[in-house]
């Protein structure tokens, strides 16, 4: 069995619980067989069970992308909290952002108990071999974008992540728990936004609409292609429950008569529900954009990660000296 | 917007006499303070040095700016004029701000946050302290709120301070440089306002501002002494107005009334 | 338990009461390179939005666990140590059948059957 990121627990085995696959004297195969069989049949992993490095690595690779993806997600927003227009907005635009960080972080360390250090998901990140969501390679070009972003963007993320809330892996179902409470707020700051704009004057809904219509293709895009259930390795491992057309389906299903209510044209001429089956029809999302975008060649992609490297440089320093031992007061 | 040519005719313009106007730029300077220095520090906000230390950061901005909030909405009560608290937070020419000079200074790197924070802080709870025990009740009751959160940004400020300090090398020489470019403006914070005999007078404050500033400057100085940091000069060029900023805090100005300023009046 | 190698963050489990009464619960961890600054951490990513009355930092490596099933949950009979342990329907029906007294109604408790 070859591990493709040569990962080892950091946590240590310790006691481990007296699940059949937690028995260091089985045969790896025999392990995996009742591993599998416990997270197919609904069970949960903790950061001490032993697991197979399938499933350590397909963990691994989802939250770190997630982790990524909160980290990145920082910058478009960033951006506007010295612009916000009142203190109030300022103050909620802060407290998002900064919830993303603090979503970073508790996200990097459940990434870090399986193994890999914050430093090198870092520099992997900065280096462009690892990946975040695509709806961070945009810019953010006005407010409106704001108010978009906090309530449309974070919709259609909570509503992937509501479903991860039953994660097979335990510390990621329970740090999904605590981020979708705190996302629900995002939501309300930024529909906020959107409906006192939607409601205001001429130029505040032209500048909504036009948001609007920018953010709506990547919006479709951002849970990925259809997939096949039976083939998605992370849907058999339990990490996550709902494929990414089911995922959109829930977002429409949600946000299209909430968007609708608002006066709003979403720029999608085949958008429609099927009323008898419940089911959205929309017009193809751009699957090649997609491609180019996460790959990071996106509009802004390449300039948000060299900010970012240049602030990881930036600040080295601050990180070096508190790890290093403390040093005699040198003569001022 | 209101137009301010100088200090001076912020304080003429104040309706009111004695003390009341003396209070309206109390208020008017502490919140520009807090706003200010917020704004520096929510420039930290998802890029500061470790994850958590970004979100204890964003934190301490969050705070200063609900002391702003608040400190112009209780100016907006004082003064009637039909300014609400972002009326008086945003819609001013860079000149019409009365925040010390030392918040002039831009972000700077991870040291200059420190050093402004630890010389703004212990500044700024000597000063509440002066009006903990104020006769303006509303002021009074306010500072004690202020007061409970300040604790904890002192406890923070006061870590890394001795940490960078302690580290030696290229922490401590930072630090170094950082005091260096900011001591001559620290005293700013604690710079007599107009009309301050009138506050101790009815009881505003207890003290004139050089009983602060000494019993800062003394403080300072034991907490510098015992981690082998010079001694902070005097302030320089203390006649300079209060109403004369740098060209990064124009930047600043121009950027966070951006939005603003695109449609004046309109609800945001 | 050794500290973590010098040069790396350690990690800090955080324990949370929510409100008062509550038990401590943890929340999750925090990395940082004392205890002073994990305590700060811990206020941070775990009561910012008020939500915790009461916080806990304990350095990881200083936690000693048990999950040793052996040990935790014995596999020889503990019943006589818990409640459903002691059965005695059957035995209470012959007595009051002795006693000639019909059963008290349920839920009515000792009124009910005065």
């Amino acid at each position: 069995m070859t591990d493709p990121l040569a990962l080892d627990p950091v946590l240590p085995p310790r006691e481990r619980s007296a699940m059949p696959f937690n028995d260091d004297a089985l045969g790896h195969d025999e392990r995996f067989g009742h591993f599998e069989d416990h997270v197919v049949g609904g069970g949960k992993v903790e950061a001490t069970d032993w697991m197979p490095d399938e499933y350590r690595t397909a963990v691994l690779r989802f939250v770190e992308m997630h982790a990524n993806s909160e980290l990145m997600g920082v910058l478009p927003e960033r951006e506007w909290i010295m612009r916000a227009p009142t203190l109030r907005r300022k103050l909620a635009l802060t407290a998002k952002v900064q919830d993303e960080v603090g979503h970073a972080q508790l996200l990097y360390r459940v990434a870090e108990d399986l193994g890999k250090p914050r430093d090198a998901m870092i520099a992997d990140l900065l280096d462009g071999k690892t990946k975040f969501h695509n709806v961070f390679h945009y810019p953010t070009k006005s407010w409106a974008d704001i108010g978009i972003i906090a309530w449309l963007v974070d919709a259609a993320a909570i509503v992937a992540q509501q479903a991860l809330r039953d994660s097979s892996y335990a510390p990621y179902a329970r740090t999904m728990k605590k981020i979708c409470w705190e996302e629900s707020v995002h939501i309300m700051h930024g529909r906020d936004v959107v409906v006192t704009m939607a409601t205001g004057s001429a130029a505040q809904r032209a500048s909504i609409q036009e948001a609007l219509d920018r953010w709506w293709g990547p919006l479709m895009q951002m849970h990925g292609p259809r997939s096949d259930r039976a083939k998605d390795r992370d849907i058999h491992w339990r990490i996550k429950a709902k494929t990414s057309e089911e995922l959109r389906q829930e977002f429409l299903g949600i946000y299209v008569p909430r968007i609708l209510e608002l006066g709003l044209t979403i720029p999608d001429a085949d958008l429609a529900r099927d009323p008898e089956t419940g089911v959205w029809a929309y017009g193809e999302p751009d699957w090649n954009e997609l491609r180019t975008v996460v790959t990071n060649h996106g509009p802004k992609s390449q300039e948000r990660l060299d900010f970012r490297r240049q602030n990881w440089e930036a600040t080295q320093w601050v990180r070096d000296a508190i790890l290093g031992p403390p040093q005699a007061a040198a003569v001022a | 917007m209101t137009e301010f040519a100088s200090f001076e005719s912020i304080a003429m313009d104040f309706e009111g006499a004695g003390h009341e106007r003396a209070l309206a730029i109390l208020l008017l300077s502490m919140a520009d303070d807090e706003f200010v220095i917020g704004f520096s520090d929510s420039e930290w906000t998802g890029i500061g040095p470790i994850l958590e230390e970004d979100v204890a950061i964003s934190s301490l901005a969050q705070d200063e700016l609900g002391h702003a909030q608040a400190l112009y909405g209780l100016l907006a009560e004082t003064i009637a004029d039909g300014r609400d608290a972002d009326g008086w937070a945003y819609d001013r020419p860079p000149e019409g701000y009365l925040h010390a000079r030392l918040l002039d200074h831009p972000r700077g790197d991870w040291a200059a946050t420190i050093a402004r924070r630890y010389l703004y802080d212990t500044a700024d709870s000597a000063r509440l302290e002066a009006i903990a025990a104020s006769s303006h009740a509303p002021l009074r009751e306010l500072v004690a709120k202020i007061r409970r959160e300040e604790r904890y940004h002192l406890m923070h400020v006061q870590t890394w301070i001795e940490r960078l300090a302690d580290a030696g090398g290229e922490s401590r020489a930072r630090l170094l440089a950082a005091l260096k470019a900011m001591g001559p403006d620290a005293g700013t914070v604690l710079a007599p306002l107009p009309g301050e005999t009138a506050l101790v007078r009815h009881g505003v404050s207890r003290e004139p501002f050089a009983v602060m500033e000494a019993r800062w400057r003394d403080e300072v100085g034991a907490t510098f002494g015992r981690l082998g940091l010079p001694e902070l000069p005097p302030t320089a060029s203390p006649d300079r107005p209060r109403t004369d900023h740098s060209d990064a805090f124009r930047s600043l100005h121009a950027e966070f009334t951006m939005v603003r300023r695109s449609e004046v009046g309109a609800t945001w | 338990m050794s500290p973590a190698d010098p040069g790396v963050l350690e990690a800090w489990e955080v324990f949370r009461r929510e409100k008062d009464g509550d038990p401590m619960r943890h929340g999750g961890s925090v990395m940082a390179p004392d205890a002073k600054l994990a305590v700060h951490y811990a206020r941070e990513m775990y009561s910012r939005r008020q939500e915790s009355v009461h916080l806990w930092v304990v350095r990881r490596g200083d936690i000693h666990d048990l999950a040793d099933l052996d040990l935790l949950q014995p596999p020889l009979d503990r019943s006589f140590k818990k409640p459903g342990g002691y059965v005695m329907r059957d035995k209470l029906a012959a007595a009051r059948e002795q006693s000639g007294q019909a059963k008290p109604k349920a839920n009515t408790g000792h009124k009910g059957a005065r």
